[in-house]
């Protein structure tokens, strides 16, 4: 057999893998995005774009558009923010770093559902730590998961603390690789800490940080949901019920699998939207060493 | 070894193939082995079941007693996780064309499974079994799964709603521990009184909560004699539109606006049974109400949290007609599709289910009630409900309610979806943002939406 063709067969198994369980399901998607669906699927209705025209006149569809833009972009600034300092922290040579790092690095290794739990409990109104320190401190109580608007607080600090680890990883390994010899030039001509983070250390690690962006908003996107489901399910109302969740509800709660498709379609173009834009206008901003 | 090995050798080699004769006999001496082998082989039946906790062993021991008395069949027992999950697993089985025999399925799923088409009615297994009695079985929980006069699963493990309280601290607000409120009225009166808080002005004991759940809206409308959706709630044709925009509706609403608003119950986030449970097994809750499955467990934890339990019929607004509590719980399916003799094996093991051994030992150990009479009848003569006062409190609730569709609960194909619009409406209204008023009317109007653009697909 030549060359050329040894290769092709090699990647047969990976192709065929990726065709079944990713691109077939994505196509057929697409397809039942067209369609009215009875539960079991015996019956099929060809309704054209009106699933995606409902969906847009659904006040519900639009607020989980809304609330998932305003968790996601404040979710992604939070972690993007607060993993940098903690890198930076972590970074100085202080006793018992490992301890530190050990801490902060666990949250990534909890899976989103127990996370989920965990804080649940923490921020349970009547028998939840949270509660009973903030009633002993400042003598207030919050029903953190049941109302307006601290369910949406509540749900964005806890993704914040389970997707952090991961950022300052990334960070923590971008921190140790700046070349000493610029901090200390920098140090000489009398830039002060605050200076050298924002003016060399923080554009330095900026292909980091676009590589984080991106991965974070796909973080907060789509796997919000577990939590979401765990610690509000969705409430109160529909106060903390994002894209994913109502995919979620409208799929495997309510058996609306034509409209589940629609809103996965919506999904799909969107995340295709945030990734080119940003790859265009990130590429510019981005300082490559 | 050597055999198989030249076994294939010779299906390889053509030249052999066709020389015909020893080979071709060979073949047929193990088809006829296997063919043997597989007729003396147990059935092998699959039931699906979304009794999480410790009812998974209880289920199992259930199955495993089953296989004693019939050991020609094999039962894998299977938990599947919650309903939803259940009813989705079931769903992806039937369109892989690899369905479980038997599946255990929530209560406002009926009409989906009617609507799917996929089970052997139970009403025509019953026809053929000349055995079988389904005049022994509870009118009240027969008539929750008889859809336009046909039965089409079996009950299994049904409950309704009762309030539990605990008598202990009815005692140190200076209430009656053997007077439970009897109406909305006096609800919110006890609310008040057993509703405690601390010097920082914080509630340590609240008077009652119970579960964000739809069900109790349901629950309580069916106490007041109220449909939820047209066509005789469903029972005499494919509801188009919500009905549940009335005064019943309105004050019950308003009881939970009250309750929350004045700081007297503890609310839960959606369908939060667990959390509900715990406000009141620790003791900040002083009243409960949550489904009669939990009577064993709840009674179990009082005694170890060292106070005195007590249970009551639901309370009722003082002028509102008398009605009755709607079954919830689930039923068992029998998917078609499967070998007749395995259907035959599937209906073997539902029917001893309900048997009443079995109904017996699943009432007592859960608070399910059970579906036969007789079983009712042996537990009363052994003088079982003499000794645990809380189950005969849910049975009498039953047995003494009203009969007619509102009580019998609605029959909606989009009951999923109703039921989280009338959830989003009371935590709206519960946040402020809707008037008990307004939350209920848009929830009718919601509801109404959903219904009917379930509908749609089945209209032509």
């Amino acid at each position: 057999m030549s060359r050329k063709i040894i290769p092709y067969i090699l990647l047969i198994p990976t192709f065929l893998i990726i065709i079944i369980f990713i691109y077939w399901p994505a196509v057929y998607s697409f397809k039942l995005s067209f369609y009215r669906i009875s539960p079991f699927g015996n019956r099929m209705i060809f309704v054209g774009i009106r699933n995606f025209k409902n969906l847009f006149h659904d006040p519900d569809y639009i607020t989980a558009l809304k609330i998932t833009a305003i968790y996601v972009s404040v979710s992604v600034a939070l972690t993007i923010f607060a993993s940098f300092f903690i890198a930076l922290l972590l970074n100085m040579k202080v006793p018992g770093t490992p301890v530190y790092k050990a801490l902060l690095f666990i949250p990534y290794a909890i899976s989103p559902a127990i996370s989920g739990t965990l804080w649940s409990f923490l921020l349970n109104p009547v028998v939840g730590h949270v509660n009973y320190f903030m009633s002993k401190f400042f003598g207030l109580r919050v029903e953190w998961l049941t109302t307006k608007p601290y369910a949406l607080y509540a749900i964005i600090i806890a993704s914040v603390w389970k997707v952090m680890p991961f950022d300052i990883i990334f960070y923590l390994a971008g921190v140790q690789n700046v070349p000493d010899d610029l901090l200390e030039a920098s140090t000489l001509d009398g830039a002060s800490t605050w200076t050298r983070i924002w003016k060399i250390i923080f554009p330095l690690l900026s292909p980091i940080t676009f590589y984080l962006v991106i991965m974070n908003i796909i973080s907060f996107m789509f796997s919000s949901f577990a939590i979401v489901d765990v610690m509000t399910r969705g409430g109160p109302g529909n106060y903390t019920t994002t894209m994913i969740y109502k995919l979620y509800l409208d799929a495997f709660a309510f058996q609306k699998t034509g409209i589940a498709s629609a809103e996965s379609v919506i999904l799909f173009i969107i995340m295709t939207i945030v990734t080119i834009a940003y790859f265009y206008f990130g590429e510019r901003r981005v300082h490559y060493q | 070894m050597n055999v198989f090995h030249d076994d294939i050798i010779s299906v390889l080699n053509l030249k052999n193939f066709y020389r015909g004769g020893f080979f071709v006999k060979k073949v047929l001496v193990v088809l006829m082995v296997a063919l043997a082998v597989l007729s003396m082989a147990k059935i092998k039946i699959q039931f699906w079941h979304a009794m999480g906790g410790w009812r998974i062993d209880l289920i199992k021991s259930m199955a495993e007693e089953f296989m004693k008395l019939h050991p020609d069949i094999e039962v894998d027992v299977q938990y599947t996780g919650s309903y939803h999950d259940t009813l989705n697993k079931l769903i992806a089985a039937v369109k892989a064309g690899n369905p479980p025999h038997i599946v255990q399925i929530y209560d406002i799923g009926t009409q989906v499974m009617i609507d799917g088409g996929i089970a052997v009615p139970i009403q025509d297994l019953i026809d053929k079994d000349k055995s079988f009695d389904l005049g022994k079985f509870m009118p009240q929980v027969l008539n929750y799964y008889r859809v336009n006069g046909k039965l089409y699963s079996m009950p299994f493990n049904s409950s309704n709603p009762i309030l539990y309280y605990n008598k202990t601290l009815f005692k140190k607000a200076g209430l009656d521990p053997n007077k439970p409120p009897r109406t909305f009225e006096e609800l919110l009166e006890y609310a008040k009184k057993l509703t405690v808080k601390d010097a920082n002005g914080n509630t340590i004991q609240y008077g009652i909560t119970w579960p964000l759940h739809s069900w109790f809206f349901e629950q309580f409308m069916a106490v007041q004699n109220a449909p939820l959706v047209n066509n005789n709630n469903g029972r005499t044709g494919r509801p188009t539109k919500a009905v549940f925009d009335n005064e019943a509706g309105r004050r019950f609403f308003r009881l939970w606006y009250e309750l929350t608003k004045n700081g007297w119950m503890i609310n839960t986030k959606k369908e939060d049974w667990d959390e509900a449970n715990q406000y009141f097994i620790s003791q900040k809750a002083a009243m409960l109400i949550t489904s009669t499955s939990d009577v064993a467990y709840i009674a179990k934890l009082a005694k170890q949290h060292g106070f005195e339990l007590g249970t009551a019929f639901l309370p009722r607004p003082k002028n509102a007609k008398s009605g009755g509590v709607v079954i919830g719980g689930a039923s068992l399916w029998i998917i078609g599709g499967h070998p007749q003799k395995e259907i035959q094996a599937a209906w073997e093991f539902v029917k001893f289910l309900t048997t009443t051994k079995m109904q017996i030992e699943w009432h007592t150990k859960t608070g399910y009630f059970p579906v036969r009479k007789d079983a009712v009848e042996t537990l009363m003569n052994e003088g079982y409900y003499a000794k645990h006062p809380n189950m005969l409190t849910a049975l009498l609730q039953l047995l003494l309610s009203v009969q007619n569709y509102n009580t019998n609960g609605a029959v909606i194909g989009a009951f999923p979806e109703v039921r989280q619009i009338i959830e989003d409406a009371v935590e709206k209204m519960l946040n402020g943002e809707m008037s008990p008023e307004d939350a209920l009317a848009w929830a009718q109007k919601e509801a109404t939406k959903a219904i009917q653009e379930y509908n749609e697909v089945y209209a032509y």
